[in-house]
């Protein structure tokens, strides 16, 4: 399942689950791309990771919820390696609040990062995987299909999310391009100390039939799958990784 | 217009509330800024003034006086520069 001498794109990958498919795919010979908005130390840290694993690592701070700076960070990637084999749209945000509390400004800042980021993204990323092909994968959530307390525009921007990746997987298909995205139960990351705080999740460990929480490089690993030519018939599915959460919700109701 | 004045302005842009409320003893919270707010109002500083805050400096900021000191202290280095 060698990857060796691709070139990736991984959006939020100075911590958490960016940072594990990032060091998933360079431990696979993969150089990698680390775009980070908040956290330049992780970021670099992460590239530094990257490196000690034999691989080259770039570092590039961008909004993506910003389309001017999805431009320059794609400007960027052109101009410097004018290509692209793998883009991981994994960079998140969100703001937790009940459904009559949500305002324009926090649908449209949680959206534009969740959802809309992955539109422009693989639009970009498609011309530059022009006559090569390549592999669009993005994180979503279990929240896209279940109701999780206060996380109304995240679920709904994961559920756009899930919905644009059929949409990608058949209309760039003919290119070559494979799109498929993995949505996850709550994974233990920095990000879910914050909903943790915000009150989105509860502490999920006894009610995954699996025993124990989902971790970054439990999501890593279906990732890197997806990117190998062996899942190539894979095309534009929601891969979920729960520990049996999702499947389990009934026999798991009185625990 | 000063560096504190310009922050002072895109925070009551973002929060809506009356500019003449925020001193620079103000906190966040009574400015009536959520997390949003605040990285929203980081965001527009950042590129107000070509600078980067990242989220661990930006974390010791206990009031709207500490936010401007930072940038004041981080625009003077770039000029230095």
């Amino acid at each position: 399942m060698s990857l060796e001498g691709k070139l990736a794109l991984v959006t939020g990958s100075g911590r958490g689950i960016g940072r594990a498919i990032a060091l998933k795919l360079a431990s696979q010979g993969v150089d990698i791309i680390v775009n980070f908005f908040r956290h330049r130390d992780s970021a670099e840290q992460t590239a530094k990771d990257i490196e000690a694993l034999g691989v080259k690592a770039e570092v590039i701070r961008a909004n993506v919820g910003d389309p001017a700076k999805i431009d320059e960070m794609f400007d960027m990637i052109g101009n410097k390696f004018g290509r692209l084999d793998i883009l991981i749209s994994n960079a998140a945000s969100g703001v937790g609040r009940p459904v009559v509390d949500i305002d324009v400004k926090a649908w449209e800042w949680t959206m534009d990062i969740n959802a809309r980021a992955l539109l422009l993204c693989a639009q970009r990323a498609a011309k530059l995987m022009e006559g090569r092909g390549g592999k669009i994968v993005s994180i979503s959530s279990l929240g896209s299909r279940f109701v999780l307390p206060n996380y109304t525009i995240v679920g709904v921007s994961k559920a756009a999310l899930e919905a644009l990746t059929r949409y990608l997987a058949i209309e760039l298909a003919p290119r070559g391009i494979c799109v498929n995205v993995v949505a996850a139960s709550a994974v233990e990351t920095e990000a879910l100390k914050f909903y943790f705080k915000e009150g989105l999740v509860k502490n999920n460990r006894q009610v995954t039939p699996a025993g124990r929480m989902v971790i970054p490089e439990d999501v890593a690993n279906v990732v890197a799958f997806l990117c190998s030519e062996e899942a190539f018939m894979i095309r534009g599915q929601t891969i979920i990784v729960d520990g049996g959460t999702s499947v389990g919700l009934f026999t798991l109701a009185g625990k | 217009m000063t560096i504190e004045e310009q922050i002072r302005e895109i925070i009551a842009k973002i929060t809506r509330v009356d500019k003449s409320i925020i001193t620079r003893e103000s906190t966040f919270k009574e400015i009536k800024a959520d997390s949003l707010d605040v990285v929203q109002a980081l965001v527009a500083v950042e590129e107000t003034f070509g600078i980067e805050i990242p989220d661990e400096e930006a974390q010791k900021f206990q009031n709207f006086g500490d936010f401007v000191s930072y940038v004041e202290n981080r625009v003077a280095q770039e000029e230095k520069v």
